[in-house]
């Protein structure tokens, strides 16, 4: 909400800087985003008379003038060809400033001297809206009576000094959205006293009536509107507004249009109070209806757009159609011309959720549409119209027809707040006597009589205890609160089993040379064609109001995130990347979407990477050391052929049990060159809720081996396709509880050996916790070993 | 006799005196003090000296042996140090060759911050709590006092999944959830990734993180809340941090304030983080309102708390001079290990 010191100052003496006032308005509630000076960046602009106009001698299209600018007539050559001599103008003598730090300096224009500049309204920061009668691209022309001005600085003679304040006004404040409200504030901020310049306004009584100048108000849809008033005005002269009022219109951002819309529109931005006009004869039967659209209905509203309504709308209409979207916008059909002659003035309230529903489907907010939807005072919309007709009075612009029409169906309940004075110390930390507590509540007009406050008509927003406590909070001083400490009983801060888990698995990979990313948690149908998972398209959830076409669906899978930072990084030509991503899939597993409940959301550890020294192998041990630090010991490493995303002979999942826990292994190069990437990227895909699972929570000891161990290398020779953990698996089994450690030392392949064949090496590190072991207690065991290896995998010992 | 070891005494002492390597002492040390060395060959040659001469030359032997013995021991400690000497001298390398590091990565800003702030309300006693990101508008809204309609619904473009399913634009949604399930005294911050409708540039993102504090118990108060950030604020951001409320509207706290700090760039003097206003602008916060206690079944007129939210992002580009909050997501490596 924009307004102007100057305004304000109608409300409440200001003796303080402007930014001193946004200072002070900041800390009581009322916080000021910006303050712009106009006027201040016109400097030695001055009121001249053209005295005389020659041809300029060189160029057709300057001509060259001597202006009389009160202490001395200057020679200035210009381009405007829309002066004569005789008009008076605002010059810019040498030295001047002018809006946008424009400079003017004496200087030479085709060889000729020119002492300064005419300026035109846009080089003044001026709009025709202000100066209706001014031509845009030509010199200003000042009235003939300034000729007694010659000399006087311009921003003084046309009073150009204004300081427009641009607030934020929090929603709970509707009363606020108006300059009377920010006055108000103004003045218990500044301890000054709120002139209330609408006295006679508020004394005002205007008589009831069912009928005026032939027009009847009937409101059907009483739930949608508290209150419909409707004034009129007749003898009207549309016209242009005068200057003061323009000026005020524009220091709010809105443009004047003529002088029945703009009392409107400044009603609104004095009182905060939206108002409409119609034309009385566009009003069929001259009878106006405040009802719910017709599904199918259509209105031309004012911005030239055909709307088309449905029966959760609420309308302003007549016999035959609608006229107006209720506190949203005006109809075409209805609007103020030129030749109106009767006004229909209506001030109303409209049940703020209605409007904010219809302005959110037809995509439409307006001020009038940003004030409803925070809920307004019924008690102000009397006032605001009321002004209304007598500000069309005050600028001649009709007559005031007496009586109003008031259909008031949803009064405004005075509330009534029974209130502790010590709860309310007790919430803000204070230590106030109820005198003192009385005093604050007062001053922002809330009346108190022994434990009830009772706020005014237009604070809507103050409804309970704690909305006193921050009234008084607001002007004893937010900044002046105390710092203390809670003394509540003592709890204890302590991280969960997957919060320690989700740290100390950061901790390793960050220590194994991996940097953490931030991925978005939506993507879209593409991402998963291009990882190979269309299959995943119909079960994602989707979002029905996606930003653009590149988020619409929630992830149920990390990798397209992670494919496409590795692509941008290796588009950036990053050698060597290693990188993870800690966040979410979310799977509609159980149908909870449409059982109205929220779906299954799981954390995913993701770990990529691409370049030198990086393979299967050298993920697969940080997989495994991921699993070390989570103390999960009992898994199984199952290779997996049928993961389209993957490497049909390089992917590998993690088990315990029946349940997968990681999966890893090469991307397929399919996929990886859909992304751009020629070279293995690998990747892990981590759950770690599974991970919290099966990780142990306490690690017990277990002696030291007071036994020397027995060592025995064996290499033997099988068929190439044989995996070696399926070797040690035999070795396991037949060994019993002696064998301590398989250690794969060596895999060997050459045609010496045999065609697909290949030798493997093992060091077998046998102990018995009780005795040191024998050649007695070992060779049976190596011999069982290796037969039960022949017999399974055709293996022989390698000569 | 005497005369023989006399000359036994100067010859070997030059000897072992001449000795240049390790090798040739050993050699040394047989030949004259070896089984069969010379000095062995004196004392077996005693047999013919009388009885008074005996122990006499036999005093001078094994003084000459004592003698020989030290010389060789000190000339043996000589080589050896010579050898190591050479040796070490040998071993000199150029210690500004580049060294053989195992690689660090590095935790994402947006982490290091969390982790932070994690550290400081574990260690004042609150626990972290976590919520879903797909959350019901009851949670989001309703619960915490904005009812459809509510304006305060403006505030915030929400991405829909249903009517009543959005993706959360605000960790404030636990809050509700946990004060749900657990009485009073609640103590926890709430980390976490929230959404809203904003195209991306240098300062907006529609995916972003938010941190939630929650304090619930009998007499907090809002003086309270003001000690509380102020020991955040001192130790997150620097011990000569203050912090300053100015009054704000959130529907689910009330009374509500907006806490500024003084600029942890220039002090409070002001520059072009803080666009030279000396402040900077931290978090909402506020005591929680009765509506939202009393929708959790906590009565207001017992308990009272505050809560407070903020920015991750905010916080991290300040604290890093990150000037463009797109880079966070980019995930250039180039980017991320420099933290």
């Amino acid at each position: 909400m924009k307004t102007s010191i100057e305004w304000l100052k109608e409300y409440s003496d200001i003796d303080v800087s402007a930014k001193e006032l946004g200072d002070i308005l900041t800390m009581t509630g009322t916080k000021v985003e910006t303050i712009e000076s106009k006027g201040e960046d016109i400097k030695n602009v001055v009121v001249g008379k053209i005295l005389e106009i020659e041809k300029h001698p060189d160029a057709d299209k300057l001509i060259v003038t001597k202006v009389d600018v009160g202490t001395e007539v200057l020679q200035i050559v210009t381009g405007a060809n829309n002066v004569k001599v005789g008009d008076i103008v605002p010059v810019a003598k040498d030295g001047a400033s002018l809006p946008g730090g424009v400079k003017i300096k004496t200087g030479k224009l085709r060889g000729v001297e020119s002492c300064g500049m005419m300026c035109s309204i846009g080089e003044l920061n001026l709009t025709k809206e202000e100066y209706p009668e001014q031509i845009e691209h030509g010199i200003m022309i000042l009235p003939k009576e300034y000729e007694n001005k010659l000399g006087e600085d311009i921003v003084d003679v046309l009073d150009l000094k204004e300081t427009i304040i641009d607030f934020e006004i929090t929603p709970n404040r509707p009363d606020c959205l108006g300059t009377e409200g920010i006055g108000r504030e103004t003045a218990i901020s500044l301890g000054k006293e709120f002139k209330n310049p609408r006295k006679n306004i508020d004394e005002m009584i205007v008589e009831d009536k069912d009928e005026i100048e032939g027009l009847k108000v009937d409101v059907v849809a009483t739930d949608l509107c508290y209150r419909y008033i409707a004034r009129v005005v007749k003898d009207v002269k549309i016209g242009p507004s005068p200057k003061w009022m323009v000026k005020r219109l524009k220091a709010c951002g809105i443009r004047s249009i003529n002088n029945i819309v703009d009392i409107t529109n400044y009603v609104m931005l004095e009182m905060g109070q939206p108002m409409h006009a119609f034309d009385i004869e566009s009003i069929e039967g001259k009878h106006i209806i405040v009802r719910r659209a017709v599904d199918g209905e259509k209105i031309t509203t004012l911005d030239d757009e055909e709307r088309n309504l449905d029966s959760d709308t609420l309308v302003i209409a007549d016999d035959k159609k609608s006229v107006a979207i209720a506190g949203v916008m005006g109809g075409q059909n209805s609007e103020i011309e030129d030749t109106t002659k009767v006004v229909v003035f209506e001030a109303a309230v409209f049940d703020r959720g209605s409007v904010r529903r219809t302005s959110k489907k037809l995509t439409l907010r307006t001020e009038s549409s940003s004030r409803f939807e925070k809920g307004l005072s019924t008690e102000n919309a009397l006032r605001a119209v009321n002004r209304a007709v007598e500000l069309v009075e005050q600028l001649g612009a009709g007559t005031e027809v007496p009586g109003k029409i008031d259909k008031y169906s949803k009064k405004q309940e005075e509330i009534k707040i029974e209130f502790d004075e010590g709860r309310i110390n007790r919430l803000i930390g204070l230590n106030l006597s109820k005198e003192e507590i009385k005093e604050y509540l007062e001053k922002v007009e809330i009346k108190v009589e022994g434990n009830t406050a009772i706020p005014p008509y237009f604070r809507l927003d103050i409804e309970q205890e704690a909305d006193l406590a921050e009234e008084v909070l607001r002007f004893y001083g937010y900044d002046k609160l105390e710092s203390t400490n809670t003394d509540s009983k003592a709890t204890i801060g302590m991280r969960n089993k997957i919060q320690k888990i989700e740290k100390n698995v950061r901790n390793l990979l960050i220590n194994s040379g991996f940097s953490e990313i931030y991925t978005y948690g939506f993507l879209n149908e593409k991402d998963l064609e291009k990882v190979g998972r269309k299959d995943l398209i119909e079960s994602s959830i989707r979002i029905i109001n996606p930003l653009s076409e590149d988020y619409t669906i929630m992830r149920q899978t990390t990798i397209p995130s992670m494919m496409s930072i590795l692509a941008t990084n290796n588009n950036y030509k990053n050698k060597d990347v290693k990188i993870f991503d800690i966040s979410r899939i979310y799977i509609n597993d159980k149908n909870q979407i449409e059982n109205g409940e929220v779906p299954t959301e799981t954390k995913i550890l993701t770990i990529g990477m691409y370049g030198k020294n990086v393979d299967f192998y050298s993920l697969k041990g940080i997989v495994e050391n991921v699993l070390e630090t989570s103390k999960i010991e009992r898994y199984e490493i199952v290779k997996e052929t049928e993961n389209e995303v993957y490497h049909p002979g390089r992917c590998a999942c993690i088990k315990v049990g029946i349940d997968s826990i990681i999966t890893f292994g090469e991307i397929h190069p399919k996929i990886s060159s859909n992304y751009g990437l020629n070279n293995e990227i690998y990747i892990a895909e981590i759950n770690l809720s599974k991970i919290e699972k099966y990780a142990r929570a306490n690690k017990k000891y277990s002696p030291i081996p007071k036994f020397p161990a027995v060592e025995r290398d064996i290499a033997i020779v099988v068929d190439s396709n044989i995996q070696v953990g399926d070797i040690e698996k035999v070795m396991i089994k037949q060994a019993k509880k002696i064998l301590e450690k398989v250690e794969l030392f060596d895999v060997y392949i050459d045609e010496k050996i045999g065609k697909g064949k290949k030798s493997v090496a093992y060091a077998l590190i046998f102990r018995d916790e009780k005795r040191t072991l024998t050649d007695e207690d070992v060779n049976p065991v190596m011999e069982k070993i290796l037969n039960a290896l022949e017999k399974e995998y055709g293996a022989k010992l390698r000569e | 006799m005497k005369e023989k070891i006399k000359a036994i005494r100067e010859n070997a002492i030059k000897q072992i005196e001449e000795l240049k390597d390790l090798t040739k002492l050993n050699e040394m040390r047989i030949k004259y003090l070896g089984k069969k060395g010379e000095l062995t060959a004196l004392l077996r040659g005693m047999g013919g000296l009388t009885k008074e001469e005996r122990p006499i030359i036999g005093s001078l032997v094994n003084e000459l042996r004592d003698k020989l013995e030290e010389k060789i021991k000190e000339k043996e400690e000589e080589l050896k140090n010579k050898e190591l000497m050479a040796k070490l001298e040998k071993e000199n390398i150029d210690i500004t060759m580049p060294s053989k590091k195992i690689e660090i990565g590095s935790a994402h800003p947006i982490t290091q911050i969390i982790n932070e702030v994690e550290e400081i309300f574990l260690g004042m006693g609150y626990e972290i709590a976590d919520g879903p990101e797909i959350e019901k508008t009851f949670y989001n809204f309703d619960q915490l006092n904005a009812p459809a309609d509510h304006p305060s619904r403006d505030l915030q473009d929400t991405f829909y999944i249903t009517d009543d399913i959005i993706l959360r634009t605000q960790t404030s949604p636990v809050q509700a959830r946990v004060m749900e399930k657990q009485k009073p005294p609640i103590k926890i911050i709430c980390p976490g990734t929230v959404y809203r409708s904003d195209t991306v540039d240098a300062t907006h993102s529609p995916v972003f993180h938010q941190i939630e504090g929650l304090v619930v118990d009998k007499n907090i108060s809002m003086s309270d809340l003001k000690g509380t950030l102020e020991i955040f604020a001192k130790k997150c951001l620097g011990e000569n941090t203050k912090i300053r409320f100015r009054p704000h509207h959130f529907p689910f706290t009330e009374p509500s304030a907006e806490a500024d700090v003084s600029c942890f760039v220039c002090g409070g003097k002001g520059c072009r983080v803080c666009k030279n206003e000396g402040w900077i602008e931290l978090l909402g916060c506020g005591m929680v309102h009765p509506n939202v206690l009393r929708n959790c079944n906590i009565d207001p007129k017992e308990y009272s708390g505050f809560a407070f939210g903020f920015g991750v992002e905010r916080i991290a580009m300040a604290k890093f001079g990150i000037d463009d909050l797109r880079l966070l997501y980019e995930n250039d490596v180039r980017f991320l290990k420099q933290f």
